[in-house]
């Protein structure tokens, strides 16, 4: 499937994180750039899969800006400048994060959370009425709009706090661990999730983490591998990057899953497993 | 055909009734309640049927109730009521102000410290107070505000540090600044977590709202008409009081309760 690399949108390099003495990543380095391709709109999906404690999380916080780099930096694509060429160190704010557990602000109705996350929107009352009650039809959460986290299931949960995001948080968003937790028939609305946000604009940037390889490789354009490095035939303590699968590269992106996939969870499974 | 047999089903009822984390039906639960209520009046019936008895008996607790009555009762009850709403009022406010600050690195010691001072001791702070303040009122409403905004604050603040790391990293990442984030999750996403520690140090407050009653008797106010009864030994008087301090401090809780479920659905605690 021919596709062209442009612009850069997400710029990782030299990137630690150190909780005092505790070095939780190190060394982490990437690039990921707009993938065009011809006659569709494609956004970005990449997957950060890696066993527990290897600093998926942290290395989250990180890209979200919720956490200062200890050292390195992260730059994303200034999109509001013209062309999107210019680059800007993440900020607070800048990426879109939903966490494992779709936390939400308990005291907020469900149209009450988007209508918060749309107030930095220059728009009139009614554009965000409209707007959000599109959104709630598209996603399916007309009937709850009025109800509260507590009284909304995992799915419904889930499918407001991207919303949020998406209204709020430019053209990236991270989320931890989105199909943990989820049955049968969530999990196929989270896929249907990633490709409308993926079809919404050509910088849309989905980083998102996973226990399920078959997911990782399903989903993904390009998967991280995150785990501890062997140097001098020894583990060392902090997580990194141990391999990288462009699925694009492979020919295995925006295909059903087959038997390519299969060869790729089996070798994402076997670096998990060495690191 | 078998035969029914009223003993072999209610020894299985009682079996079911004793069996640890058993569930049972609500009708059960209120015969259980039943149970106990009848057996309380009965005790305290029997127990103060002799010549001999350590509690009064019902008919001494009436007369009791009859004379504080006409004593002015009422007027007794809505004189505590009153004191005690305008000191939760201003200890709220005090240990509001104080727990949300606490997440501000420069004021954190001071909030811990103001939460370690509920173990100071009453006579200590009564006799500063006293010295401030010469209207026993004022006197009962600050010693009631010091108190209480030890324990409020203590509450408080723990409310703050249990709201997981999560809620607030959400709020960061819909572009909240530091202070958005302090007023969309810990103060708007907490005022049913408010009205519950008010309702949990109730009881607190409640039990030292009679004891400075007592101890400042000019004001009048239920702490006093017990002193008073107290004094004469008149048991009958003090058990009806002791009645009427219970009933008043379930009825506040209730209310509080009633208030979060109604005005907060999202509060499930």
């Amino acid at each position: 499937m021919s596709y062209s690399k442009e612009n850069t949108l997400l710029y990782v390099e030299n990137l630690s994180v150190a909780y005092g003495d505790k070095v939780i990543i190190k060394d982490i380095n990437f690039v990921e750039n707009d993938i065009v391709r011809e006659g569709s709109t494609t956004g970005q999906v990449i997957c950060f899969v890696g066993r527990s404690g290897r600093g998926k999380s942290t290395l989250f916080r990180a890209l979200t800006g919720l956490v200062k780099p200890t050292t390195g930096k992260i730059l994303i694509a200034d999109t509001l400048t013209e062309g999107g060429n210019d680059a800007k160190e993440v900020c607070e704010g800048d990426v879109g994060f939903v966490d494992q557990k779709y936390t939400l602000f308990r005291n907020k109705t469900v149209y009450e959370a988007l209508t918060f996350a749309l107030r930095k929107q220059k728009l009139s009352k009614e554009e965000k009425h409209e707007k959000i009650i599109s959104y709630l039809e598209e996603w399916g959460l007309e009937k709850v709009k009025d109800q509260y986290p507590n009284e909304l299931s995992g799915g419904q949960r889930q499918r407001t706090a991207i919303i949020e995001q998406i209204f709020c948080s430019g053209h990236y968003m991270v989320l931890d661990e989105p199909f943990s937790g989820l049955d049968v028939g969530n999990i196929e609305d989270a896929k249907k999730a990633f490709n409308m946000i993926s079809s919404l604009h050509s910088f849309n940037t989905i980083i998102y983490s996973t226990h399920d390889i078959e997911l990782a490789a399903e989903l993904a354009d390009s998967i991280y591998v995150i785990g501890y490095p062997t140097i001098d035939g020894e583990h060392a303590n902090y997580g990194t990057i141990v391999k990288h699968f462009d699925m694009k590269e492979l020919g295995l992106a925006w295909k059903e899953f087959g038997l390519g996939h299969i060869e790729v969870v089996k070798q994402i499974k076997a670096a998990m497993l060495a690191s | 055909m078998k035969r029914y047999c009223p003993f072999h089903s209610a020894f299985k009822i009682m079996k079911h009734l004793i069996k640890p984390f058993e569930e049972v039906g609500k009708n059960t639960f209120r015969m259980i309640i039943l149970f106990w209520v009848v057996s309380l009046f009965l005790f305290w019936f029997i127990g103060s049927s002799g010549e001999r008895h350590l509690f009064p008996s019902p008919q001494q607790v009436l007369t009791g109730f009859v004379e504080l009555y006409n004593e002015g009762l009422v007027v007794h009850i809505g004189s505590s009521l009153w004191l005690c709403f305008v000191a939760i009022l201003i200890a709220v406010i005090i240990s509001l102000i104080i727990s949300y600050l606490s997440t501000i690195p420069i004021v954190n010691p001071i909030a811990n410290a103001v939460s370690k001072l509920r173990y100071l001791p009453l006579t200590g702070i009564t006799f500063y107070l006293a010295i401030l303040i010469s209207d026993a009122r004022t006197m009962q409403i600050w010693v009631l505000v010091t108190f209480m905004s030890t324990y409020l604050t203590t509450s408080l603040l723990s409310m703050v540090s249990s709201i997981r790391k999560e809620e607030f990293d959400h709020a960061r990442s819909l572009q909240c600044n530091r202070w958005e984030v302090l007023w969309e999750v810990v103060v708007k996403g907490r005022i049913d977590h408010v009205i519950e520690v008010i309702r949990q140090n109730l009881a607190i407050v409640w039990m030292m709202l009679v004891t400075v009653e007592s101890i400042l008797v000019a004001a009048g106010g239920l702490g006093f008409l017990i002193k008073n009864s107290d004094k004469f030994m008149n048991h009958g008087r003090i058990i009806a009081l002791q009645i009427v301090i219970l009933g008043l401090g379930l009825s506040i809780d209730f209310v509080l309760n009633f208030i979060r479920k109604t005005f907060f659905r999202y509060s499930k605690l």
